[in-house]
Formats: structure tokens, sequence, C-alpha cells
């Protein structure tokens, strides 16, 4: 049996400038972080059974990786050429489409995982682009590769998105004291609205031509906030968040709604210092930067809105920020010669 | 005399002054996410590289929470290999000294660990073996070097070299042993913060 996790992220700047038709035309860049939240996957050879089990939110049973209705594992399996005799199950600390790249990290924890029962053994680029390939290539999803990147290599990174297709990592180097002050800041809240990211970014995508300058500052914006975190200015932070959730909205009318606005509003007006929506937008989950002292004043303001909107499935998720991404837990496949 | 001092101590702060603090830093991160992920530190070295990976085991698996050690935390899990003489010796003796480390790394590297290997010169065959076998395995590598920094410097993620002219051996070893000392207090002081900081909220 073999257990990998791989990271769900926070992006803070520059999202949406890893789609493809914006960095062949100019580098994308992002900025983000892993956190504590995981999807695991578990993967177990069945040498007496010659099916495919997949067991997720549902559970399937199948002769041939074709029948599968799992794309992402069907997809999988089917390029890697595993026939049979395998089960595939996973769990997620959290709920799918919530913003928070969770598709991107059970891809990445999916490929960590098939590759390690193979016998094959992926280092982080390798990983974050086959993940890439099977969402982007085999399944023809209008998505970007940041989230891909994140999972695979943790950590707080600026994802660079060069015209010619490669990506460039550059590891921010921040202290302890750093780390811990900006996650003492950050309120994070789940609105209890899910989203594909695909129908956001379909929409977004035919658009990229006429924002064009929009994705360009956006890019850029990724070095000054960068300067920020390293200087530990969270005000400054939670300035340049707010400049770029506005940004962002402008690129798509799906991005935000009157709901979504509404409690944007309600956490500023609240003492936020800043704040965005995570992921695709139109749902998912909403962040803010803000003095620990305003946490609980910002938590009351948001419990009513949320209330008041009929958003029962809302929730606070308390977060740390994590460095390691994502990895094999558990091999008990590593040799067939033992005892 | 004091002119023989001088000079000797000039060259440490030469060598001091230099210090890669990008590499360190990296190499913070590459400990920081092996601890996350409950995955094992192996450190080794030859000869008086031994000794600083065998002082910096006992720091950084006890020092680094001594002021919480009768709470039940996670703590690191750094071990110096080859953990005895003994096995030491069999692999000198009975397979050869290019073997010491390698051999026992064989038996315990995993996917989520982390290797510190320490040569001055950075080519020891001994060691560089071990590193290689590391990469095969998509470990992370930290390295510490010194006169020019050999293959070790070339095969690690977190480069740590000390420039010195070849055979400085009292420099390295001696910045080394600062550098290894960092990391404790990097991480000590870390933890103390974390755990200042939950007492806080409580």
């Amino acid at each position: 049996m073999i257990l990998v996790r791989a990271p769900l992220r926070i992006s803070f700047v520059g999202g949406g400038t890893d789609l493809p038709d914006f960095y062949h035309k100019y580098t994308g860049r992002v900025i983000s972080t892993t956190i504590d939240k995981f999807v695991y996957l578990v993967i177990n050879h069945t040498p007496l059974i010659n099916k495919i089990s997949a067991r997720y939110a549902i559970s399937e049973t199948v002769d041939h990786p074709e029948e599968i209705k799992h794309t992402r594992i069907k997809a999988a399996l089917i390029d890697l050429g595993i026939k049979g005799n395998i089960e595939i199950g996973s769990f997620a600390n959290l709920p799918a489409k919530t913003g928070l790249g969770s598709s991107s990290s059970y891809s990445v924890a999916l490929l960590e995982g098939l590759n390690t029962y193979l016998g094959k053994n992926l280092n982080k680029k390798s990983l974050a682009e086959a993940a890439s390939r099977l969402e982007i290539e085999l399944l023809k999803e209008p998505i970007g590769k940041q989230d891909q990147y994140a999972a695979a290599f943790g950590g707080f990174n600026i994802f660079q998105f060069n015209q010619d297709d490669s990506v460039d990592i550059k590891s921010i180097l921040l202290d302890y004291k750093k780390k811990l002050l900006l996650e003492d800041h950050i309120l994070l809240f789940f609105t209890g609205i899910t989203r594909m990211a695909s129908s956001v970014l379909s929409d977004q995508k035919t658009k990229i031509e006429k924002n064009f300058e929009t994705y360009k500052k956006m890019s850029d914006s990724v070095f000054e906030f960068n300067e920020k975190l390293l200087a530990g200015d969270i005000k400054g932070m939670g300035k340049m968040l707010h400049e770029g959730w506005e940004m962002k909205k402008s690129l798509s009318s799906n991005i935000s709604n009157s709901i979504i606005d509404t409690l944007y509003d309600v956490g500023m007006d609240a003492g936020a210092m800043g704040g965005k929506v995570l992921g695709a937008g139109g749902g998912g989950c909403i962040m803010f930067l803000a003095d620990p002292q305003k946490h609980d004043k910002i938590r009351k303001a948001m419990n009513d809105s949320f209330r008041k909107n009929n958003l029962n499935e809302n929730k606070e998720i308390p977060i740390k920020f994590t460095q390691s991404g994502a990895g094999v837990l558990l091999n008990d496949n590593r040799d067939k010669n033992g005892f | 005399m004091q002119d023989y001092i001088k000079n000797f101590l000039g060259k440490v702060e030469d060598s001091i002054e230099n210090l890669p603090t990008q590499e360190i830093a990296k190499a913070f991160n590459i400990l920081q996410a092996t601890y996350e992920r409950d995955g094992r530190i192996y450190v080794f070295g030859n000869g008086g590289s031994l000794a600083l990976a065998t002082h910096w085991v006992s720091d950084f698996n006890k020092t680094v929470f001594s002021r919480h050690l009768d709470k039940e935390v996670k703590r690191f899990q750094a071990i110096r290999i080859p953990t005895t003489e003994s096995e030491l010796t069999a692999w000198a003796n009975d397979v050869g000294y290019n073997m010491v480390f390698k051999g026992p790394l064989q038996n315990y590297l995993q996917e989520n660990d982390a290797i510190i290997a320490i040569s001055s010169s950075g080519n020891s065959p001994n060691v560089i073996k071990a590193v290689e076998f590391a990469m095969e395995k998509h470990v992370s590598i930290i390295g510490l070097s010194g006169f020019d920094g050999g293959r070790l410097n070339e095969l690690s993620d977190a480069k740590i070299y000390i420039p010195t002219e070849k055979g400085q051996y009292e420099v390295v070893e001696g910045v080394h042993a600062v550098i290894l000392h960092l990391m404790v207090k990097y991480f000590k002081d870390y933890f103390d913060h974390v755990m200042e900081r939950k007492e806080k909220r409580s």
C-alpha cells in the first residue's frame, strides 16, 4: 500500500497570469504558499483481483481503465499504462471547490502515488509538469499551472511562467518570525458557495486580450508583494491584496457576484486591511488580513452576514503555513525481494 | 606568536564574512519540510566531520526543545550514520571504506528524509557515494564543504560551501561548527516562539 499527500495552497497575487493565453505573450508570475490542509491518496495493489477500483465520494469497480468515471484517474491510468489490479482511494481535510487548489493537489498526489506504484521516483519539477500535463493537455481543462507547482514544491514560492512554457521557481526564504506574524493576521472563511474553477476560467480566458494591461500589472505586482512579505509589512500586503482583488474582479463578470461582494465588504468594514477571494472566483474561500485584535469583530460580522445570506455551509478555516510539498508518507511496496 | 594567531583568525573572519546566507536559509527550509512530514535527517562525514555530525545530532534532537522537554511535542529525528562503531568497522573491513555511509543509508533512507553531508574537500569518495544514492531517491541534500567545494557542492540542494585554500581543515571545520550551531539556534528560537505564542493564546 502506498499513501501520498499533497498540500493545498493560498495564492496572494498574480493568480490568472498562469494562463497560457497570457504568459505566451508576457511573463506570468504567482506568489503563493502551501498550508496545513491536504489531499491524501491511497493506492493498493490487488494481485488477485484484476479490476480497477476507485473510492471517493462514490465507489467504482470496473474491468478496464476506459470505464472509470473519475476523469483524472481514468486519464492517468490510461496514460501510464496501468490496466488492472489496483485500488485508489482519496481523502481530504477540506471539501473540493474551495478555491484552495485542491483539484490540482489531487492530481499531484495521484501522479506521485501512481509513479511510486510503478517504481518510478519523480522530482518536484517533473511531478508538477506531469500533473499540469494531465489536467491541461489530457483533460483539456482551461486552467493554469500555479496550483500543480505549489502542491509539488511546497512553501512560499514565486512561480514564473515563461513565454516558452518553462517555469522558474524561486523559493522565498522567510524567517519564522515573519511567517508566524503573517499567519497571525490571516482569517480564512469558506463561504459555502462552491463552483468549478473551469467554468469561471473559460469566460476569463476569452477576455485576456481585452484585459491584457491588467494582467501585466498583476504579474508585475508579485515583485512588490515579495518585498513587503520579506519586510514583514502586513499593512502593505493587505493593501496589495485588496488592489489585486479589485483588478481580478474586472477580468470576468463571473469572478464575483453580489453575495461575494457583500461578504467582502462586511469583512473590510469590520476592520480588515485587505483581502481577496481565493481561487478562480465565484465562490470558495475569502481571505482577510487583519490585526489579530480585530479578528473577533470580523468573525462576528461575517457570521451575521453568512446567516443573512443563508450560507449555512460556511466555516472558518484555521490555517498554518507549511514548507513541505507533496510526498510519499508510506510505501510498503518498496521491495518485492524482501522476506 | 600573536601574529600567528591573528593570521589564523583573519582567515576565519574572511570565511565567516562570506558565508552563503541564502544557502543556509535553504537548508533551514529543508529541515522544516522534513520535520513537517515526519522524515528523518541522516548526517555523516569523516574524522572531524563525523564528530561534528555527532555533536549536531545531540543538539538538534534535544537542545532545540530543551525548554519544553516535559511536553509531548513532535521533535526532530536526526541520526548520525553509521550509528555504531561496529557498523562502521563492519562495512569498512568487510566491504570497503567507500560503503561506510552508503551502506547504512541504503537500510534507512525513505522518500521523506533529508541528509546532511559534511566534507571539507567536498570530494571524500565515501561521502559522495552516499550523496549520489540520496540523489537517486530525490531526497534533499544539505552539503557542508570547504576548499573548492568539490563534487559535494555540485550535488547539494543547499550548498553550504566555505571557500578556502586547499588543506585549511581547521578553518573549514571551525566554520562548519558555527553553521551547525546556527541551525540549532534558529530552530530553538523558532520552537520557543511557537510555544510562547501558544501559551499566550490559551
